[in-house]
Parts: structure tokens; sequence; C-alpha cells
């Protein structure tokens, strides 16, 4: 066991960890995050999606020992308590979700798009959430959802969309 | 939460940082076997999960002073280093522009954030058939460059990958960083994954040479149990890309390239779309 340091939404969390074990079961078995989703444990779903550093990462592919002394984010951090990211409000809006399982991996990850790249193509959206896979097919309102906050239109008669070509 | 299934759990393991490679070695010579090298992790974290490997120590390159480096080399070729990922390859714009059918088969490959972890050299020593990468070097005609108990050598991609999951490396070595030469002429990548994330057929092309010393490299990936070029094809487009030619080369390549069954595809389906791949890539190269 060793003792890793990570600051998770901008408060410092000291855990003791083993070296073999992954930083989504870190997050969600020691520190009690649970809009972290376990669901696919194999890079596929996208739904253990944080932020390390400045980059987003499937958290099931990352060692926990991996994030010492790193910052992380998860949904929770995108807006101060209490408050609603623009992103956040438009999934509400646009009923962008709706078993919610994957929304909080859906909801950071566009709001990390938005925050690089403000006003995204439809190619740089369908290439930025890829790797995330929403079980009840609520792509075309989460397309909805961020074209709203970049003042894009979207085009509603566009079948597949988020889909890759 | 992990219901002790082998499929989420990794086996123990003792995590290494070094900072040097003379410290990676150190601890190759020590561990030898029971150790594994990590670069970006995507593909030795799903090994362990599902204990295709269980090292007892993990030797992390992240750190590794000089390994997260991408630079051009005199005479204006790539090297790039063990720790480099892919996302960082995307991103570094000039320095990877001219090289044409690797930032295709880059750009296309799984998703932004496993870009962001996953190694070009991690790609090359994992040598899984259907992945993009190898083939897009071997039409480069890069080599990777190895450091070892004996020393340095370097050994061309195209040797280097002696068959699936298996390379010319020594448990005691590493793979320090890829060299691709100068890519003077037009390059293009083309694959077909039939929607998942792996390739079913891939094949890329790289052109040098003006006129009668026109030399192509042709490669495909994902129909065999590696990358393989096709003189015939080579033959065909060296003397010159028109549309007859790019007809002609699809043609033979459905007729001459050896393709597998798997349980992806038959080879007749495999070869069907050797023939689509080849006549897409030429057309692109024509049109640009």
């Amino acid at each position: 066991m060793k003792e890793i340091s990570v600051r998770v939404n901008g408060r410092v969390r000291k855990r003791l960890i083993k070296d073999n074990e992954l930083l989504l079961d870190f997050l969600r078995d020691r520190l009690e995050v649970r809009s972290v989703k376990a669901a696919c444990w194999r890079g596929e779903c996208g739904l253990c999606t944080v932020k390390l550093g400045d980059s987003l990462v499937k958290s099931c592919l990352v060692l926990a020992v991996e994030a010492d002394g790193q910052d992380l984010t998860t949904v929770e951090g995108i807006s101060p308590e209490g408050e609603l990211a623009p992103i956040q409000r438009a999934f509400v809006e646009h009923g962008a979700a709706q078993c919610g399982f994957c929304t909080p991996a859906w909801v950071l990850t566009t709001h990390e798009l938005l925050q690089k790249n403000p006003h995204p193509s439809q190619a740089e959206l369908i290439d930025a959430t890829s790797g995330l896979i929403c079980r009840c097919g609520t792509y075309n309102q989460i397309r909805e959802a961020v074209a709203d906050v970049s003042g894009t239109k979207t085009n509603r008669r566009v079948k597949g969309a988020l889909t890759r070509a | 939460m992990s219901f002790g299934s082998p499929f989420v759990t990794l086996p123990d393991f003792t995590y290494h940082r070094p900072q040097t490679v003379e410290q990676v070695l150190e601890l190759l010579k020590e561990h030898g076997d029971e150790a594994k090298v990590m670069g970006g992790g995507v593909g030795l974290i799903a090994f362990m999960k599902e204990r295709l490997m269980s090292p007892t120590h993990v030797i992390d390159l992240k750190d590794v002073k000089g390994l997260k480096r991408v630079s051009r080399v005199p005479g204006g070729g790539l090297n790039v280093g063990a720790a480099v990922t892919l996302a960082d390859l995307l991103d570094g714009g000039d320095l990877v522009s001219g090289f044409a059918v690797l930032r295709e088969a880059i750009s296309r490959i799984a998703d932004p954030m496993i870009r962001g972890r996953a190694t070009l050299v991690g790609n090359l020593c994992e040598a899984i058939p259907w992945v993009d990468t190898p083939p897009a070097l071997i039409a480069l005609d890069a080599s990777v460059e190895i450091v070892g108990p004996d020393g340095k050598r370097s050994v061309p991609v195209s040797s280097f990958i002696r068959g699936p999951v298996d390379v010319d490396l020594g448990p005691n070595e590493i793979v320090s960083a890829v060299s691709i030469p100068d890519a003077k002429g037009a390059s293009a990548f083309e694959k077909f994954t039939g929607g998942s994330e792996f390739s079913v057929a891939s094949v890329a092309v790289s052109l040098s040479g003006e006129g009668r010393s026109k030399k192509a490299r042709v490669v495909y990936g994902a129909v065999n149990s590696t990358p393989i070029r096709s003189g015939e094809v080579e033959e065909i487009i060296s003397q010159g890309l028109t549309p007859a030619n790019a007809r002609k080369a699809a043609e033979v390549a459905s007729q001459t390239v050896e393709c597998l069954d798997d349980v992806l595809a038959s080879s007749v389906y495999r070869k069907h779309l050797v023939k689509v791949i080849t006549s897409k890539v030429l057309r692109r190269m024509i049109e640009r």
C-alpha cells in the first residue's frame, strides 16, 4: 500500500492504495465519487471518463497511482455548488438524459469540448464524443444541447447524429 | 466494486516509475520476464484484466527523460519517442503534416480519450493485426530503435513485427523510439471497420521519387496476421497514378493480396474490401 494525493475538484484527497488499483475503483470505492460510472471496464463505453491534468481519460484504463499529485475533475467540478454550467442547463432543456446513467460522462466531455472549442462543427462534436456510448440513444438531444450552447444551428432531419460514418 | 471478476481487476504487481532509460534497463535486468513495460497502458491494462498477462512488476515509461519527445531528424525525418501518445502526434501540427498516411491512420483510431493515452510505440509492440499505425509506418519505411543491455540496434518495422502479438524484442530490451524517414511524396490511408473500432481491412500508400524513379510502398493491414506489402500493386502505381492504373491496381489487389478468414470477416469478403479501399485511397490521392 502507498499513499497518494489527488486534488479532486479542487480538494486534496489522500488515500492509501494498492499499486494494481484502477483510477476508476479509487474514485468510486475510496472517494465515493459515484458520478464516475463503472460499466464496461474495458475502455469502450467512456462512462468512467474524468479529466486528469489537462486531458480527458477513461479511468478504467488508468492506474490510480498515476494520478498521484495531479488535478482531477469530475462532473461535480465543472460548475460552482448549487449552479448549473450552460451545458448542464441545456441537457435539461433538451431532454438529453433518459435513464441518466451516462449523463455525467457526456456532460463532462461536451463541457470540456466547449471550453476548448466554443463553436464545434458537427464533425468535431462527433470525434470528441466518439468514445462515449448512450444505451438509451439520446444522441440527437445531446447534439441539440451542444448546438444550443455553442449558438450553432442543428438540422433535425439529419439522422444518425453522433454516430460515425 | 469489482465483484471479483477477472475482467475488471488487475493482478498484483509493483509499480515502477523510472526517470531514465538506464533505470528502465536496470529494472528489466532485475525482474526480466516478470516485468512488463507500460507506455500508455491501454493495451497492457486490458491484457492484465483478462489475465493474458500477469506481470509482477509494471515499469511505466511516462516520466523517462527523452522518451516524450517528437523531433525532426537531419534530412527531414521524424523521431517519435516511446512515451509519445497518438494525440501528441495529431496535435503536433506541422511536425506530422508531411506524413499524411500516419496522420490519417491516427485520426481515425478509437477516440480522443484513448488517443490521449495510447502511444505509437505501444501500438507497434503489441503487434495486433487490426491496429492501423503499423501499416502506415511500414508504408513510410520506418524503423524502431531498440535499447538493451548490449547497446542500441535499429530494425525496420516490417521485420520488427514477426507475427500477431510477436515482435523482435528481447525480454531485457525496450523500443525507445520510432524513426520515420522523410516522406517527400504523397501518401494516404484508408480503412473499413464495419462500424466497430477495429479495421477489417486497411491500406497505407506512400509514393516517393519522380518520373521513372518513382517508387511506391503499398501495405495492407488487418487482412492477414501481419501487415503485408503488395509488390503487384506497387508496380502498377509506380508507373503513374492515373484513374486507369487505380482501377487496375484495385482489381489486381483483390486477386493477389492474401486474406484470412476470421470471426470478423471471410477471406472472400476481405478480398472485396481490399478492392474497394484500394480504389478509394488511390482515387483520393489522384484528386488531391
